[in-house]
């Protein structure tokens, strides 16, 4: 009788399924890019899975019921932090019913305590000024130094969950900074020109990217984050660019590019819809191929 | 504290070898932020913990800002290039440790650069705030606790402005084993109630456990708070569950069923408080399904629901319901009818949802919700058992970033009974919002009513169909809540 319970205690899944030593570590990031660096350092001693897709705006993932079962399962999540996913996934941890992830346990990773912040306000804020992070700016996964320190953290965290195989992954992290020091000679080479380039950006989500490529960020069009621009911002905004002889308005794939379009039309600056994220777009498969990506659009607008 | 940053800033400057100087400032001390303001502005090396290089002083450091042109102001300097090459910097960025796990160390996070921000241990605050103003032909029939109450009779004009609600909300995470979630309510400006509050486990495997006064999971509905509704009104349904929806003092333990999909099954047991005052034939209260009997009578529901990822965009999410409970029953002249008979209640409810995932391609998302209800309440003392139920279904339609269009037939009494008369609503609305924090609504409805309803007889509604019509609006202060599905 006492064993028949057991086994239907393990079948309904009471009993906690810890992951034996030889199956792979279920790995649940928050967006695409932490997925291929997840891979990239766990190898074949993980599984990863990605809640949200690159092509959509990670602050506006719906809490879907199915995502809850790919975290009930997870042994890491993997997150961006700084409230980028504050809308959604609290409400699912709490729901995945998974003590390993949940925050300030060994399973959640919260990437933004691996990298230099950026964007971390310095005066009072109010929400006049649109949905502002208030603990800075969580856009910080593209530049090459920040995805280092990320590919290490997870390292890291994959040693204390499989302490067994510290060998394996502290190998796949030098295999991992190899392969990026093997490409930093090209992208050095393609981001010596784009320095001191103006720039338009859509939100002030770019930060990062423009310190790493010493881009000048002149002004935003969405400039209170969540809250379409006014009429007189953009007014404003064109005068400024036609002023200040901006070159480019950046903007993330995933928005929707009917004022930007508006804006470029009227100032002759080029509009330059850039992948955010990996996966938002069919050929950006990869870390790699996010950071080519860009500078190849960037590219574009010097050419 | 900020003389003492200007004095040592001072010094700094004079003695500029002293490398690492800026190391142990606070960012925003006043004079040397400002010096490494100008610093950053003209490209200049600002001493970092592990670069280790000295400062110019300040009238070089005028100088170079004045020599160099604007343009190539953030570019580095090609002769003698300080920056490292990224290959280094990638190198650098490897050898670096990563902050230990577990609890967050402030100490080593703050060295990394500036991730330090406020600490508090206090619990998220929210305060929301639903005002409306309205104008009907008569009072609507069978009202929950948080529509607009506009007063008025069944038979005279109902107008005027209210606060719908004002509801304050404190949620946390308690330890490694709960959190915590408490939501106080005063609708209507009638008195401060407890709308939830309770502990959720999440540390048990596959199964969570929920203890307190909160939102039952029969249907959908009734687990919604009033700000993320779609409509000025509850659909008339929730009568059923009581004037305020489900929400006693009681438990839940919930499973995750071990499949690769979503279902999740639900158990609850309530203790319903008797209604304060006894539903009788010439009062538009509806009859109350839970809450007779002795204390001992609890209510208990189950749930299974589901969840079916059609596609990328549009997804089915389904429920079914049951709950039964003893009718505190209803009064009728000096007698009290069905007082303590056994009442069931059965609930299906469907929620699909079409919202392609890349806003860049179209802000178009439709949302249709539908929920069906049917009672039953026991044969006694020789009356006959009754048999009722009501249904609604509602369709949301995003039409631009921020506006919504709402479409809602009610139909309450259906099949109808002796104590629950057919009632008819049909509710078209327009939703703007302005920012994810606030809201502006429009409503018109028209109320349907059978005048032959023996009970509505003795009610005496008039006119018998009416009109209504609200503007809402609602706002959100303090932390940001994340949305359900």
């Amino acid at each position: 009788m006492k064993r028949i319970l057991i086994l239907f205690a393990i079948a309904a899944g009471l009993v906690p399924q810890w992951a034996s030593a030889s199956e792979p570590l279920k790995v649940v990031t928050t967006i695409e890019t932490l997925a291929d660096l997840a891979r990239r350092v766990g190898g074949e001693k993980v599984s990863v899975e990605s809640l949200s897709h690159g092509y959509q705006d990670p602050h506006y993932v719906e809490a879907k019921p199915n995502l809850t079962i790919s975290l009930h399962r997870a042994d890491l999540l993997i997150r961006v932090g700084l409230d980028l996913e504050i809308g959604w996934l609290p409400i699912l941890v709490t729901e995945s019913r998974n003590d390993r992830i949940q925050p300030g346990q060994l399973g959640d990773l919260d990437t933004s305590t691996l990298v230099e912040v950026l964007d971390i306000p310095t005066t009072q804020l109010t929400r006049a000024m649109g949905d502002i992070h208030p603990k800075g700016n969580p856009h910080f996964w593209i530049p090459p130094v920040n995805a280092v320190r990320i590919a290490k953290g997870i390292a890291e965290r994959l040693k204390q969950l499989r302490p067994e195989a510290k060998d394996y992954f502290e190998a796949q992290f030098a295999k991992f900074l190899s392969d990026i020091k093997g490409r930093a000679r090209e992208w050095e080479a393609k981001a010596k020109p784009l320095a001191g380039m103006k720039v338009v950006t859509y939100h002030k989500s770019w930060t990062y990217v423009s310190k790493w490529l010493k881009l000048e960020e002149v002004s935003y069009v969405e400039i209170k984050p969540g809250i379409p621009p006014s009429p007189d911002h953009l007014l404003r905004l064109v005068a400024l660019i036609k002023a200040e002889k901006v070159s480019a308005l950046l903007m993330e794939d995933y928005y929707n590019k009917a004022i930007a379009q508006e804006v470029a039309g009227q100032t002759g600056a080029k509009l330059v819809p850039m992948p955010s994220d990996v996966g938002a777009r069919p050929g950006v498969k990869t870390y790699f191929d996010l950071v080519d990506a860009i500078l190849r659009n960037l590219d574009g607008v010097i050419r | 504290m900020h003389l003492q940053s200007k004095i040592l800033a001072l010094v700094s400057v004079a003695c500029w070898h002293v490398a690492v100087f800026a190391q142990p400032m606070p960012a925003n001390g006043g004079g040397a932020g400002q010096d490494r303001g100008v610093a950053a502005r003209t490209g200049a090396r600002v001493a970092t913990a592990d670069a280790g290089m000295p400062v110019p002083t300040l009238t070089d450091q005028l100088d170079a800002a004045a020599r160099r042109p604007i343009a190539s102001a953030a570019s580095a300097p090609d002769g003698g290039t300080l920056e490292p090459s990224l290959s280094d910097q990638l190198d650098a960025a490897a050898g670096k440790p990563v902050p230990a796990t577990g609890a967050p160390p402030p100490a080593a996070a703050a060295a990394e650069g500036g991730s330090r921000f406020f600490q508090s241990l206090n619990p998220d605050i929210s305060v929301i705030l639903t005002g409306a103003a309205g104008y009907g032909q008569r009072a609507p029939l069978f009202l929950a606790g948080d529509d607009p109450d506009l007063k008025g009779g069944t038979s005279d004009h109902s107008a005027g402005i209210t606060l719908q609600e004002l509801e304050v909300a404190f949620q946390s995470i308690v330890d490694p084993y709960f959190r915590a979630d408490v939501f106080l309510t005063i609708p209507n400006m009638s008195g401060l109630e407890i709308e939830e509050a309770f502990l959720t486990t999440t540390s048990l495997p596959a199964i969570q456990v929920k203890a307190g006064i909160f939102r039952s999971g029969f249907g959908r509905e009734n687990g919604m708070h009033l700000h993320v509704q779609d409509f000025v009104q509850r659909p008339l349904i929730n009568s059923y569950l009581g004037p305020d929806g489900l929400r006693p003092p009681g438990a839940q333990v919930s499973w995750l069923l071990p499949l690769p999909f979503f279902v999740q099954l639900t158990g609850e047991v309530f203790s319903v408080a008797a209604p304060d005052m006894l539903a009788n034939f010439a009062s538009p209260e509806p009859v109350s399904t839970f809450g007779g009997g002795r204390r001992t009578d609890l209510t208990y529901a189950g749930e299974l629901k589901f969840f079916v990822p059609t596609s990328e965009s549009l997804s089915v999410f389904g429920g079914l319901n049951v709950a039964t409970g003893v009718t505190p029953g209803f009064a009728e002249g000096d007698t009290t009818l069905y007082q303590g008979a056994r009442s069931m209640l059965y609930g299906a409810d469907l929620y699909v949802k079409y919202k392609p995932p890349n806003q860049a391609v179209t802000y178009i998302s439709l949302a249709w919700t539908s929920e069906y209800f049917l009672r039953t309440i026991g044969a006694t003392g020789g009356n006959a058992g009754l048999t009722d139920g009501g249904f609604y279904t509602q369709l949301v339609l995003q039409i631009a970033r921020r506006w919504f269009v709402g479409l809602r037939q009610d139909l309450l009494g259906w099949p109808s009974s002796e104590v629950q008369p057919l009632n008819s609503r049909t509710t078209l609305n327009l939703t703007f919002y302005p920012s994810e924090f606030s809201k502006l609504r429009g409503s018109v409805q028209y109320d349907a009513l059978d005048s032959q309803a023996s009970r509505l007889q003795q009610i005496a509604p008039s006119p018998v169909n009416s009109f209504a019509a609200y503007l809402q609006f609602e706002v959100a202060i303090g932390a940001h809540g994340a949305h359900k599905f």
